[in-house]
């Protein structure tokens, strides 16, 4: 399926940070939590994710990343979302994920947290 | 009933705490994995065996799965279609000691394999009982499980409902708020993708049945995947000749391509219809833009028109002599001047141009000023008619021209020096009571440029003789049927009216005018200009 989704990561001070760009659809979804998983299992705690290329991201993304937050949380670990868009931030305020996500100002505030 | 029974009915009362706490650390379980995980724990602490192995399909049909254990090849004691029954087999080989089939709510089914006690002692009777209730818990665990499953499910649907309402109506307040049109079908576009679930997006823009122009969504993609694709709805509205069809493709789900609701087409019938609104608003905002830029060029072209026309009339030794102007709603094409060229001498005008608005009351001021340059100059009137009407005709569009009248008075003599240029019969009432009509001259100013000479004529005015020079806008005036004031009706009113003073005549035929009109909009200009001469 053709899409203008790209995704990135690194690891940084025991953080997953993975920016994203482009629409967040269930091809995105399944790309990130693949990169995810792949270190869920090596014990990752906290997971950064910097949405600030995406500007728009539709339910079945939303229902990657709640996967994604819930995963995390089994092993005490956290979610952090930098970059985001307002309608993205509203999307995810309505959609319940800052019950167990939280949101940082950059990179660099969510790895202080 | 007999001592073991007692016996086991007892040890099991005893068990209920620990069952309790089973059965809890099952439902609290986030997966299947996890559940199969503790379930594993569970048998080795009660039945002390090390050797536990769980697995799990969706179905009858499908292949087991290991959740847990080492064993992948302990599937061949599991049954593969049991119905919805409980079985448990014991003592079938050496390291298969336990092998119990479990068929779940939803159809799925769990296997479990259980090898040797530690203490290599076969499963007594207390145990098989244990063990079934440890199943029947893991059953239950497994219905509590898919419950909160189901729940999380509903939440998200009604929170994802909640987010389509307030999608839907925030692209209603943004959309309104683009004037880039390009960038207002890429958000209609966006929401429209997000709100359904949607892969890609396109409006195609259609003129005459040919493309004019493509939005797509994500941007880069070719639309024959989206027009060629099997899984698509469309909406679309015509608007000023043109359509605009709103294409989405490939609805998706989590588990892959997913069919279009009757929600998803109202969802985007409901975003086409707010882009419609949005274009026509912003072509309504434009046109309203427009209109008020004439309007205010409108005003600015009046207030230019007035200044045109004198404030006040110069006196003039042994006459009488009083004009009015009132302009129609429109910037009107009237004008009229009296001016005093020295020596007792006066000119006396009146034009009238063919229609309103700005091109009007340009060739007004162009007269204006032309005129007061021949009258510097003593240019005589035909000589003078010939050479205005060669710069309206060259000034002004086809359709435009001025009819044209000056006299100019020998205030000493009476004498009148006159051209008409298409103007209205001026009327000239002789002291005897007849009533001259002054028509000779020419055609409007402006009308051909032939080079026919404009001819002019040389009256007197005596004593209580009257010069009535008007346009049509009295004559013309008409009242809400419609019916013309008339010039039959002006004359007998300029007849009725020849002892009053200029200022009297003017400010009654205005009055009767209006009288005769009545609610009716001023359709035209009214203009006057009045002579007597006293001795």
């Amino acid at each position: 399926m053709l899409t203008d989704f790209n995704l990135t990561s690194e690891f940084k001070n025991n953080a997953l940070i993975m920016k994203t760009s482009g629409y967040i659809n269930n091809t995105a979804g399944e790309k990130i939590t693949e990169e995810f998983m792949k270190h869920k299992d090596e014990g990752v705690k906290k997971v950064i994710m910097d949405l600030q290329d995406s500007k728009v991201v539709n339910s079945i993304g939303i229902s990657y990343l709640i996967e994604i937050i819930e995963k995390l949380n089994e092993n005490k670990g956290k979610l952090y979302f930098t970059g985001l868009d307002p309608t993205i931030e509203k999307t995810f305020n309505i959609m319940g994920l800052f019950t167990f996500a939280e949101k940082a100002d950059s990179i660099e505030d969510a790895l202080s947290k | 009933m007999d001592p073991s029974q007692t016996n086991i009915v007892e040890k099991l009362a005893l068990q209920v705490d620990s069952f309790q706490e089973g059965f809890e650390i099952l439902s609290e379980s986030k997966s299947i994995n996890e559940m199969a995980k503790h379930f594993a724990t569970l048998l080795r602490g009660n039945f002390l065996v090390t050797d536990v192995n769980l697995f799990y399909k969706k179905d009858s049909d499908a292949t087991w799965k290991m959740m847990y254990g080492k064993k992948e090849k302990n599937t061949e004691c599991l049954i593969t279609n049991n119905g919805n029954r409980m079985q448990i087999e014991y003592d079938l080989n050496e390291d298969v000691k336990v092998c119990a089939n479990l068929p779940l709510i939803d159809n799925s089914v769990f296997g479990i394999t259980v090898g040797a006690k530690l203490d290599k002692s076969d499963f007594t009777e207390f145990d098989k009982i244990t063990l079934q209730i440890f199943l029947q818990l893991l059953d239950n665990a497994y219905q509590s499980f898919l419950n909160r499953q189901k729940e999380k499910e509903l939440i998200f649907e009604l929170n994802q409902r909640v987010l389509q309402l307030n999608n839907l109506i925030d692209t209603g307040i943004d959309l309104s708020k683009f004037e880039n049109r390009k960038l207002l079908f890429e958000l209609a576009l966006q929401r429209a993708a997000v709100l359904t679930d949607t892969s890609h997006a396109l409006i195609l823009i259609t003129k005459d049945e040919e493309t004019t122009d493509e939005i797509l969504f994500p941007p880069g993609m070719e639309s024959s995947m989206i027009t060629g694709s099997e899984n698509k709805i469309s909406a679309s509205f015509t608007y000023q000749g043109k359509e605009y069809i709103f294409t989405l493709a490939n609805k998706e789900s989590r588990t892959g391509a997913a069919e279009y609701t009757d929600l998803d087409k109202l969802l985007l019938e409901a975003i086409a219809r707010q882009v419609n609104a949005a274009i026509e608003n912003e072509f309504l905002h434009q046109e309203a833009l427009v209109k008020e830029r004439i309007e205010q060029e409108i005003d600015v072209a009046a207030s230019i028109q007035q200044k045109v026309i004198p404030r006040e009339l110069p006196k003039i030794p042994g006459y009488d002599v009083a004009g009015i102007n009132i302009p129609s709603r429109e910037v009107g094409g009237d004008y009229y001047d009296c001016i005093d060229l020295g020596d007792d001498r006066f000119a006396l005008v009146i034009a009238d141009v063919a229609g309103k608005g700005i091109a009007a009351s340009l060739l007004v001021n162009t007269l204006n000023a032309s005129l007061y340059a021949y009258l510097d100059n003593k240019t005589p009137l035909p000589e003078m008619a010939d050479k205005l009407n060669k710069i309206i005709y060259n000034a002004s569009p086809s359709d435009k021209f001025i009819t044209y009248f000056i006299t100019i008075l020998d205030a000493k003599t009476g004498e009148l020096d006159i051209v008409n240029a298409g103007h209205n019969p001026i009327l000239l009432l002789r002291e005897n009571g007849t009533m001259q009509k002054i028509e000779a001259g020419g055609v409007g100013l402006g009308m051909f440029d032939f080079g026919v000479p404009y001819e002019g004529e040389n009256l007197t005015i005596k004593t209580d003789e009257r010069l009535f020079l008007y346009t049509d806008g009295i004559p013309e005036a008409m009242d809400e049927s419609e019916e013309e004031y008339s010039d039959e009706r002006m004359e007998e009113f300029f007849l009725q009216n020849k002892t009053k003073t200029a200022n009297e005549f003017v400010d009654k035929i205005v009055k009767d005018v209006k009288s005769f009109t009545g609610n009716a909009e001023q359709s035209d200009d009214i203009t006057v200009l009045y002579l007597i001469r006293k001795n």
